[in-house]
């Protein structure tokens, strides 16, 4: 559905790296109704091969194909009707209610001057309620905690009615009873209503729980793709990751845990 | 001791335009070794060392010259202080009315040693405002609004002469009436409604500092008048703009400063 | 209530509390006024000083405050969306600095640069604020393609400082009384004396409002933040652009007729938002009408209380607007 074709972008080292930011040639494949996780250290990239297949920025090579169409001969408004973003963490300059905020997500399926109508509001309660947060309409958007936050900007993505939703790092600064949360969310949101799910994150217990596939960046390229207990291996850790880890699947939990151990040796 | 002049009588140096003036009209012009940075008259202060103004005194250079006597504005107490220090002598000049300007010139002329020629010279300008007193006494009195500021060609932020001063003064004795003399203030700043309502006479548009103005720029001057033709000054073409730096000095100059007046009142 | 219905209330209501201002403000001043003799077809309006008061004093002043209300108010709603900032307001990115070293050079610098009836010092200082808004958006943008915001502000922030620094050089320079005309200038004037002025700042205040016009809900998704605005299907960079050019226009044309009057447009915006919250949609109208209002009525204070006297309308803003937002600042920390 959503797919990168040999992506390249770079950008100058960040604060407190040494080697350039960005990814070098490569390509991956969100199938329709698939939950893949994009996996990597800090600064191995997660974040730009993200804003790239958001159409966010331009890269420097290669295509991303949106039902094999590239995005970059489509504008803004249309590219927002098929994608929608969550970043890691939102902060409005003023304050709106929940509900406004929500509203926000129907932006590209309006006209320059047209109202929200009802169809608009309707969608809008639908994903208040989808998310669990009907009862924070009225609340003002920052007096609520990181979790509902997080809620609520899937809410307003949902809103949105794009069928693909990329989401940055969603659990990064929330508390584990938050996280568990988003995480059975996103399951249910993939089942219930079909949406296909792209989630950049450093937790791997995380990409665990809920991912069908991943992929591994390390420095700005591809260490490994494919189903999560493929690539969630022994070997592929400690490449990407530099540590050893215990790899084993939690009965209770119902998926895959990586415990890290220690800092790998040298060979 | 700083050095004294040719015939035993102290070197001055003068910072205020109208002392200097002064200095020049009681005969001290062969003692002045320095002046302020506005100075401009009488010609001769064009080659003296500029030695800095109100707020930008220069200490060095008026400390190497080491006057008798140093004229400074009355509001410069620490260079007053300085001075005094190294024992060079002090005058403090500080804008009044008009009665203030022959009492300064004799209080000047004393302390420069060049009291008898100052006393003539306070007495002769007493004289000459006596006769113009005279003469305008026989006349009705006309309302005049005094300004001595507005925005080029427009009737914008108009400065005018209220109550108090020299200005008001020399207009009262040329046989004008201060539309704003109720206005205990030397400075005014009064909108065109206050004008309106004022219905003055005659408007005096002083114009300095631009003695350079042609003929045709003044008449543009008194044309941005016509904006408020109820006013009587306008609708009977009594607007004067008189331009040139003896209307806000208030040196010996004014003599002419009020004969041009005068004139301007009896026109 | 649904949009449309809050759209109309918000016009309506502050709509009608600008139009109110507009009607009672030329009626009352420091001179008694007869309407009648205002309105009275057989005296010539030369000989009519009554009729004079009212359509050379009282209503083109009346009309400069409502036009430089509305264009500050507006565009210090736009800045804060712009830049994200609630603090920022129209002279943070230096277009004031900008027009008043324009307008203190035509004051110091007097020469004949009239043009169709405008004096110089209005045009200097449109000038000034046009070159201000261009060297800004020159070193916002010339790393990167994009217009950052941050580069933006602190952009602004040293053109100000820099700009001030020159106008106190050549203040030092200048002579005593030049020096007081141009702080006197700063603290803004609205004595127009004539419809010249206002009908030569009318064009570019009226195009930077209907760009204004295009802009609240892009705004309103810039409030999120440049990504997640542009997630949303907002061209961001399009609409940081016509933002902070027709925000700085409308700033550049009120300062140009009315000085600049400070606090404005920070009161403004944040008192409308506490009445009606923060959709732009309402914001934006709400605010440009307010500050019609809030402007007429600073003005016609500032022309009353120390007749025949003028107070400058800049003071009274400030003496309003200090303590305000100082209870902004202690209200969000």
């Amino acid at each position: 559905m959503l797919r990168a074709d040999d992506l390249t972008y770079e950008h100058p080292p960040g604060p407190g790296q040494e080697t350039p930011g960005g990814v070098r040639h490569v390509s991956l494949e969100i199938p329709r109704g698939g939950i893949v996780g994009i996996l990597g250290p800090n600064g191995s990239g997660k974040t730009t091969l993200l804003r790239l297949m958001a159409g966010l920025i331009k890269p420097a090579s290669g295509r991303v194909l949106l039902n094999g169409r590239d995005l970059a001969s489509r504008s803004r408004r249309e590219v927002a009707r098929e994608i929608a973003v969550v970043p890691q963490e939102t902060r409005l300059a003023f304050d709106f209610t929940v509900l406004e905020v929500v509203l926000m997500g129907r932006f590209p399926h309006l006209g320059a001057f047209q109202l929200e109508g009802d169809e608009d509001a309707r969608l809008a309660r639908q994903a208040l309620e989808d998310t669990g947060t009907a009862h924070l309409a009225g609340r003002m958007f920052p007096t609520l905690s990181g979790g509902e936050k997080q809620r609520v900007i899937i809410a307003a993505a949902l809103a949105q009615a794009a069928p693909v939703l990329l989401l940055d790092e969603p659990t990064a600064s929330l508390d584990p009873g938050s996280q568990i949360e988003i995480a059975a969310l996103l399951r249910r949101l993939n089942a219930r209503r079909q949406v296909t799910l792209g989630v950049a994150t450093h937790d791997l217990n995380f990409a665990a729980s809920l991912c069908t596939s991943l992929v591994l960046l390390r420095q700005g390229r591809v260490a490994a793709a494919g189903p999560t207990s493929e690539v969630l291996t022994h070997e592929h850790i400690r490449t990407v990751y530099g540590v050893d880890a215990d790899i084993s699947f939690n009965e209770r939990a119902g998926h895959l845990t990586v415990v890290p151990l220690a800092r790998a040796g040298h060979h | 001791m700083p050095p004294p002049a040719a015939g035993g009588r102290p070197t001055v140096v003068s910072l205020v335009p109208a002392v200097t003036e002064m200095l020049f009209a009681v005969g001290a012009g062969p003692q002045v070794v320095g002046v302020g940075s506005f100075d401009s008259w009488p010609p001769e202060v064009r080659h003296l060392p500029k030695l800095g103004a109100l707020l930008d005194p220069d200490v060095e250079r008026i400390l190497r010259l080491r006057p008798g006597v140093l004229v400074l504005h009355v509001s410069q107490q620490e260079l007053r202080t300085q001075m005094e220090r190294v024992g060079i002598r002090v005058f403090a000049h500080a804008t009044g009315g008009l009665d203030d300007v022959p009492r300064n010139m004799r209080k000047i002329g004393s302390l420069v040693g060049r009291a008898a020629e100052a006393e003539e010279a306070a007495a002769a300008f007493e004289r000459s405002l006596d006769e113009i007193r005279a003469r305008a006494a026989g006349r009705a009195r006309r309302r005049t609004l005094i300004v001595f500021g507005h925005e080029p060609g427009a009737l914008r932020a108009i400065d005018a002469s209220g109550g108090i001063g020299f200005l008001h003064d020399v207009v009262t004795l040329a046989g004008g009436e201060n539309v704003f003399a109720s206005v205990k203030r030397e400075s005014v700043r009064v909108s065109t409604e206050a004008i309106l309502a004022a219905a003055p006479e005659v408007i005096l548009d002083l114009r300095y500092g631009q003695e350079w103005e042609s003929e045709a720029e003044a008449a543009r001057e008194r044309a941005a008048w016509n904006a408020l033709p109820a006013v009587p000054a306008v609708r009977t073409g009594r607007v004067h703009v008189l331009s040139g730096d003896r209307f806000v000095i208030p040196g010996p100059r004014l003599v002419e400063a009020a004969r041009d007046i005068a004139a301007a009142l009896e026109d | 209530m649904p949009m449309r219905r809050r759209m109309a209330f918000t016009v309506l209501t502050f709509g009608g509390l600008a139009a109110a201002a507009c009607l009672i403000a030329p009626l009352i001043g420091s001179t008694p006024l007869s309407l009648r003799r205002v309105f009275d077809g057989s005296v010539p309006f030369a000989e009519n000083p009554d009729a004079q008061i009212f359509f050379v004093a009282r209503l083109p002043r009346t009309l400069a405050a409502a036009l430089v209300g509305a264009s500050l108010a507006a565009a210090g709603v736009v800045f804060q969306a712009l830049l994200r900032n609630p603090l920022a307001t129209p002279f943070t990115l230096g277009v004031s600095a900008g027009a008043a070293l324009g307008a203190m050079l035509a004051i110091i610098f007097p020469v004949g640069l009239a043009f169709a009836g405008v004096s110089s010092v209005p045009i200097a200082s449109f000038a000034g604020a046009l070159g201000a808004v261009a060297i800004v958006y020159a070193l916002a943008t010339v790393r990167r393609q994009g217009l950052s915001t941050t580069v933006l502000l602190l952009a602004g922030i040293t053109l100000n400082a820099f700009f001030s620094s020159v106008i106190l050089f050549i203040q030092y320079l200048a002579d005593f009384t030049q020096t007081f005309r141009t702080v006197r200038w700063l603290m803004g004037d609205l004595d127009v004396g004539s419809y010249t002025p206002i009908l030569a700042a009318l064009p570019f205040m009226l195009v930077a409002f209907a760009a204004f016009s295009v802009l609240p809900r892009a705004l309103n998704l810039l409030t999120l933040g440049a990504d997640a605005a542009a997630a949303r299907g907002v061209d961001v960079l399009r609409t940081q652009r016509l933002s902070f050019f027709s925000a700085s226009l409308a700033t550049g044309a009120a300062v140009s007729l009315g000085g600049p009057v400070g606090f404005i447009g920070i009161i403004v915006p944040h008192l409308v938002r506490l009445l009606v919250g923060s959709d732009h949609r309402i914001v934006l109208p709400a605010a440009t009408l307010f500050g019609a209002a809030f402007l007429i009525a600073c003005d016609t204070a500032s022309r009353m209380v120390m007749a025949p006297m003028e107070l400058p309308v800049g003071i009274l803003t400030a003496l309003i607007g200090g303590p305000f937002f100082l209870w902004l600042l202690l209200r969000r920390s």
